[in-house]
């Protein structure tokens, strides 16, 4: 898809001699148009929800929910077991680089899970351990989330594999790879180690064009391609 | 949670305690209440939405708490002996009594709360007002008490029958100062139903923890019957909930949640109130086992001249 994707910005870009993006610029701009439409994602799931709370969605192919569930669960990893921190204390784990999205944090004894655990605001948890009917157990445990790392409770779950993660990582980088370059154009080459595609969905080319597009406008200065671009995914957004 | 069998039901595939199966089936777990509600009760399209789980914990143990204190129905047995010092130390989950005896040969015989003062505490005093005090601050206990001492030494006078000596009556002196409580005057009178018993009496020191006796209770068996909180001493996979309270759990947790929740219109807290009100109604007469041939026992004896 990026192939295409890169060609068609060219080819707009191009048609009236506004400039050229690089290769470089292009994987610069086409990471941050799938970063956006990745985060829209949730926005819209949400809105859905609302319409069908609403009363004004439908089932069958007009279960627009459903796609979004099936776009977003494409980018869960399952049953990460997380890695240990020993310092300051000792049930505490590091979260994968790459999340975006905590979905399940299980706690494990021996491989078993014992219990999911709720994510508790750091503010809460005091009060949470003090409470005689709610403090974290081996049944229901509670972590909370500080940086990059989180900490579970109770803190008998504190071995190298008593804790795993489901959770939704981001996208990869987009990389459009080449080999040579003849006539002064890059020649698009797929079996390059790094090649990295687009991870949304075929029918995103579109959205993708559009905003790689407004960022091509700013880089190279040119007021009607961004606003192409802008126009564009309006009238894409409007159509869902 | 899937379904056991017979076998795993009956020996527990042999694993000890091989009888942890028995009657399992009555009840359903706190584990599967909890999920149970998560899956079907809360969520995007549901009345409950956005709750953190500890407060559906909170609320599905608050539940099962409040349950066990009358609905339920499930009372305990502790059977201790009663040693010299008259104590019978509550249990770890006790929260309130229904019933004290005293087995004795082969009898049980249901003991009687007693409405006096059996045990106190007191401070060493000096003189009017003048007590002594430790390091701390604390006043100086006198252990044990003066009618502790009494107590425990059996010259603890009592309007109880079981304190009755017959040597100790006069039939031709009436004397008020001592026969107050030798209830025998009662019984020549018009027995006093409230203290004519013949077995010890008992007094239940709730803050110390404690059950204090008379002296004739000393080296009896004691059997408390007392129901608890269903919390189980804190283990959560131990919690249970009999099978007919398990829609009134689940409507219950919904109206405590949306009761304390900010803007859920009233209608609807009403609708789960209701709701809640006639599963717990629907429950409890389910589990009052009233059964045609008990009540035809009971109508059996309408015939039965009094006499």
């Amino acid at each position: 898809m990026i192939n295409s994707v890169r060609n068609t910005v060219l080819a707009i870009i191009n048609k009236n001699n506004y400039g050229y993006i690089s290769p470089s610029d292009f994987n610069l701009f086409a990471k941050q148009a799938q970063l956006d439409l990745f985060d829209e994602y949730f926005v819209q799931y949400n809105q859905q929800i609302n319409e069908e709370n609403s009363r004004v969605s439908g089932t069958g192919y007009a279960d627009i929910k459903k796609g979004y569930e099936e776009v977003i669960d494409y980018f869960s990893n399952n049953e990460i077991i997380l890695s240990k921190i020993t310092d300051p204390v000792r049930n505490r784990f590091s979260l994968p680089a790459d999340y975006y999205l905590i979905n399940q944090i299980s706690c494990l004894t021996g491989g078993q899970i014992q219990g999911e655990a709720e994510k508790v605001s750091s503010s809460k948890i005091n009060l949470l351990n003090k409470s005689l009917l709610t403090s974290p157990s081996i049944s229901y445990p509670a972590y909370t989330q500080s940086g990059n790392s989180i900490t579970v409770y109770p803190n008998t779950f504190a071995g190298e594999k008593d804790v795993a993660a489901t959770y939704i990582r981001y996208p990869l980088d987009p990389k459009w790879t080449f080999t040579t370059i003849s006539n002064g154009s890059p020649i698009f080459d797929q079996s390059q180690s790094d090649y990295q595609d687009f991870e949304l969905p075929l029918d995103d080319s579109n959205d993708l064009v559009a905003k790689i597009l407004q960022y091509a406008g700013i880089s190279i200065r040119e007021a009607d391609v961004f606003k192409f671009g802008q126009i564009e995914e309006q009238s894409q957004n409007q159509q869902q | 949670m899937a379904y056991i069998n017979q076998k795993k039901y009956y020996t527990n595939d042999g694993d000890n305690p091989t009888d942890s199966n028995w009657g399992s089936y009555q009840y359903v777990s706190l584990d599967d209440i909890v999920t149970n509600f998560l899956l079907m009760y809360d969520g995007n399209h549901s009345l409950v939405n956005n709750e953190n789980r500890y407060k559906i914990l909170f609320h599905a143990k608050r539940g099962i708490q409040e349950l066990n204190y009358d609905a339920f129905k499930e009372i305990k047995s502790l059977e201790l002996t009663v040693f010299d010092d008259l104590k019978f130390v509550l249990p770890s989950d006790y929260v309130n009594w229904v019933k004290l005896s005293l087995f004795k040969d082969g009898v049980v015989r249901d003991l009687t709360e007693n409405i006096q003062v059996q045990s106190a505490v007191s401070y060493i005093q000096t003189a009017s007002s003048t007590f002594d005090y430790e390091a701390d601050g604390v006043t100086v206990k006198e252990e044990p008490s003066s009618i502790d001492t009494k107590r425990l030494d059996g010259s603890l006078q009592s309007i109880y029958l079981n304190d009755v000596v017959d040597e100790n009556i006069d039939p031709n002196v009436n004397n008020y100062d001592s026969d107050i409580n030798n209830s025998r005057i009662g019984a020549r009178y018009g027995l006093n139903t409230e203290t004519a018993n013949i077995n010890p009496t008992f007094t239940i020191d709730k803050k110390s923890g404690v059950i204090n006796f008379d002296s004739t209770m000393a080296n009896q068996s004691c059997i408390l019957q007392y129901i608890s909180d269903g919390m189980e001493n804190g283990d959560d996979s131990l919690i249970t909930l009999n099978k007919m309270f398990e829609e009134y759990i689940y409507a219950y947790i919904s109206y405590a949640v949306l009761n304390s929740k900010f803007g859920v219109q009233e209608y609807i807290i009403n609708r789960a109130r209701k709701d809640k009100a006639a599963l717990l109604r629907n429950a409890k007469i389910r589990l009052s086992n009233i059964h045609p041939s008990r009540l035809l026992m009971s109508m059996r004896g309408q015939n039965k001249w009094i006499k």
